[in-house]
């Protein structure tokens, strides 16, 4: 029988093109997780068809061990594949592949723990997809399908070693932050306050006049001593339009000498001036 | 007279071929003179791009790559050594050494000897790895070519390769498949951001030593997509290193021959020789070399007064940067990859801008590169910074000293512009307003009355 079969095998292999001659394949796939500590046959247990993967993920925990057996076979008959791989790949193109014990009769298996894992696969938030991958030497066809999609339990309280390693790349844009600008309070405010400030001299004016001042030696003032007086006053409104000049306009060089020289004439028509207030003031009308 | 022109007319054409951004001095290490007639499509190639190609044999007494202390040699082509090592020449120092003088190596490894151990102490030196078994090569029982390794599934069909990430320029890229005959795989260290895979391994192949006969895997060096088999390393200072798995990829035979994966209907052409052009030129920089041009910063609203010693805070500024990328016989205008962006750094220490560079004008052979910003509150001496360093791309380093200033007393808002101030201004001129009017009361007021003052 065994012979035989054998023989119709080597006919069919002698017919068909080289490649379509047998393909490789499993049988017997179990995946089991089993959780530290727990009794045996706690965990998930599953069989694997490879016509299609389990409608499931088979989650990880930390402390759990992914077992996964299998026999490879060469057509129907169980053989020793020279490749015979759980290849995990993630969507971002990321694969490693771990390659399970076989032994001569194709009987294979595999632990699995997360130390096994990347750190890209312990950090990914979608299942991992897991194939198997059996294959040797020679035309018979190898199989890669998918079995199974594992998802990876972690603690969410620990965190992951972080990846710092440098790549070169675009860097985040900065963007400087300037101090604010100096605000004033609202115009309405100010000119309220710049009116009250200019209004004290509407009030002092109106005191004054309440208190009696007056102008009336004005004209003596002028007879007496006309120049001295014209000069005096002038040399007074003359110096703070040099102020006001200077705060609008001119620099402290500029300033300076129309100052002095105003000042001088202040100083020589001030004496002549006041020397004749101080004549009123002996004739007793002040 | 005739000839004499045409000989002329020849060696200017031959001047104009000559490709390469750095130099046509190519040495290529072979030791088997047999060997050469087995890749004659390669060496003509490389000709035909304008590079002298100087061989010689490893064990040769006058080899050396430095002649009076500078590079004899602009590239070197470095093909597998038959005995256990190179010789005193080529040590991996004397490698090293070559590439600190800016020299570009391409080294080529093959499966079909074992690799001796001074190349891998070599590639160490710049975080390339080897298996430890040395005599390891790649296979995949699904991308193999099945005209030629039918059984042994040793010569590996893959694709040419896209873009490394999607920010980075695709030197490699193009259409048609590989033939990779007995490829040595590398893995790239990950600590290094100099290194850089260009074409990986697909995902179900791994590294097998044909020596080894346990008969099945059971422990793998590594697998899939982290098994290069053409990998490269590009130093600080842009000297090229190039590791070719597969050296018998580059023979006359695979350049024309037709490959057959097991899922392919039909047999195609491979594309080696459009692959060894790709690969060559970059590693002997004919692509991907930046060149910087005119830089230019000035203010916005005085775009006369170019690159000032001084600028002040919270002036608004622009800056140029013309950038060409030189591409196999000229320099042409440098464009960045889609998802890229060449960075200006406004800095003092620490950056204080970053920001993205826009292409804004093309010349002839260049892009010009500018951004627009106004200078930080802070004074100090600044620098205008584009520290540009992408895989596969040379460097780009530039810094620009300039001072950033206060403001000077003459350029702050007068008092009356700040509306808080008015308060203040009108206060003064009353008091100057009361005190004129108490001088003209003082000297010209007549007591108020008689009366008033003999009642006191």
């Amino acid at each position: 029988m065994h012979l035989s079969s054998a023989l119709q095998l080597c006919l069919l292999a002698s017919a068909l093109p080289a490649h379509a001659a047998t393909s490789w394949g499993f049988s017997d796939a179990t995946v089991s997780v089993q959780t530290k500590g727990a009794g045996v046959g706690a965990g998930l247990k599953e069989q694997i068809d490879s016509s299609k993967p389990l409608a499931n993920p088979v989650s990880l925990g930390d402390a759990d061990t992914l077992k996964l057996t299998l026999t490879a076979e060469e057509g129907n008959t169980a053989k020793r594949p020279h490749q015979a791989f759980l290849l995990l790949k993630d969507g971002s193109g990321l694969d490693i592949s771990f390659p399970l014990s076989v032994k001569d009769n194709g009987k294979a298996r595999l632990e699995l723990t997360q130390k096994d894992l990347p750190l890209q696969f312990l950090a990914a938030s979608e299942p991992i997809d897991a194939n198997l991958v059996i294959g040797s030497f020679g035309s018979a066809g190898a199989y890669n399908g998918p079995a199974f999609q594992l998802a990876v339990e972690r603690n969410a309280d620990e965190p992951l070693p972080s990846s710092t390693a440098e790549r070169y790349g675009q860097l985040p844009e900065i963007h400087h932050i300037f101090r604010s600008d100096a605000r004033s309070p609202p115009v309405v405010i100010t000119l309220a306050f710049v009116a009250m400030a200019l209004a004290s001299l509407p009030v002092l004016a109106g005191l004054w006049l309440f208190l009696g001042a007056n102008l009336n030696h004005l004209p003596a003032a002028f007879k007496t001593a006309p120049i001295p007086h014209a000069v005096f006053v002038g040399a007074l409104v003359a110096l703070e339009g040099i102020f006001f000049l200077y705060y609008t306009s001119w620099n402290l060089f500029q300033m300076l000498p129309p100052a002095l020289a105003v000042g001088a004439v202040a100083f020589v028509s001030g004496s002549r001036a006041l020397s004749e207030v101080q004549g009123r003031r002996l004739a007793g009308l002040r | 007279m005739r000839w004499f022109l045409s000989f002329l007319f020849l060696s200017f054409l031959a001047v104009v071929h000559a490709l390469s951004s750095t130099g046509n001095r190519l040495l290529v290490i072979l030791e088997d003179e047999t060997e050469k007639s087995l890749y004659s499509t390669f060496w003509s190639d490389l000709e035909g791009r304008g590079y002298t190609l100087s061989f010689e044999s490893p064990k040769s007494e006058q080899l050396s790559l430095f002649q009076h202390g500078a590079r004899a040699y602009d590239h070197l082509l470095v093909f597998p050594p038959k005995s256990k090592g190179f010789g005193p020449s080529l040590t991996p120092k004397a490698v090293l050494d070559f590439m600190n003088k800016e020299g570009n190596v391409l080294l080529a490894l093959s499966g079909k000897s074992s690799t001796p151990s001074a190349i891998s102490s070599l590639l160490i030196e710049l975080d390339l790895h080897l298996s430890s078994d040395r005599s390891a090569f790649v296979v995949d029982h699904f991308n193999y070519d099945t005209v030629s390794a039918s059984e042994k599934h040793d010569v590996l069909v893959v694709p040419r390769p896209g873009p490394l990430r999607p920010d980075t320029k695709a030197y490699f890229s193009g259409e048609g498949v590989l033939a990779m005959p007995r490829a040595v795989p590398q893995t790239l260290g990950s600590d290094s951001p100099l290194v850089a895979p260009v074409l990986r391994a697909p995902v179900t192949a791994y590294s097998y030593n044909p020596k080894d006969d346990s008969g099945s895997m059971e422990e793998v060096y590594a697998t899939g997509s982290q098994l290069a088999l053409v990998s490269t390393m590009q130093s600080r200072n842009s000297a090229r290193f190039t590791v070719l798995g597969s050296v018998e990829s580059l023979e006359d035979k695979w350049f024309s021959a037709t490959v057959k994966t097991p899922s392919d209907e039909e047999q195609t052409q491979t594309v080696n020789r459009e692959f060894a052009k790709q690969l060559t030129a970059w590693t002997f920089k004919e692509t991907g070399v930046l060149k910087v041009g005119k830089i230019e910063h000035y203010l916005a609203e005085d775009p006369a007064d170019l690159n000032p010693q001084i600028y002040r805070i919270k002036n608004d500024i622009v800056f140029n940067m013309e950038v060409s990328e030189y591409e196999y016989d000229g320099y042409v205008p440098f464009e960045l990859p889609s998802e890229d962006a060449l960075q200006l750094e406004f800095s003092m220490l620490s950056p204080f801008h970053r920001l993205a560079l826009q292409p804004t004008r093309k010349t002839d052979n260049s892009t010009v590169y500018s951004a627009a910003f106004t200078t930080p509150d802070q004074h100090g001496i600044f620098s205008f910074r584009v520290d540009y360093k992408r895989p596969f791309l040379t460097n780009v380093e530039e810094k620009h000293e300039v001072t950033v200033r206060h403001f000077a007393h003459d350029e702050y808002p007068r008092s009356w512009e700040i509306s808080g101030g008015w308060v203040w201004i009108a206060g003064l001129w009353a008091v100057i307003g009361g005190f004129i009017a108490f001088v003209l009361v003082w000297l010209y007021s007549e007591p108020p009355s008689a009366k008033t003052k003999k009642t006191q």
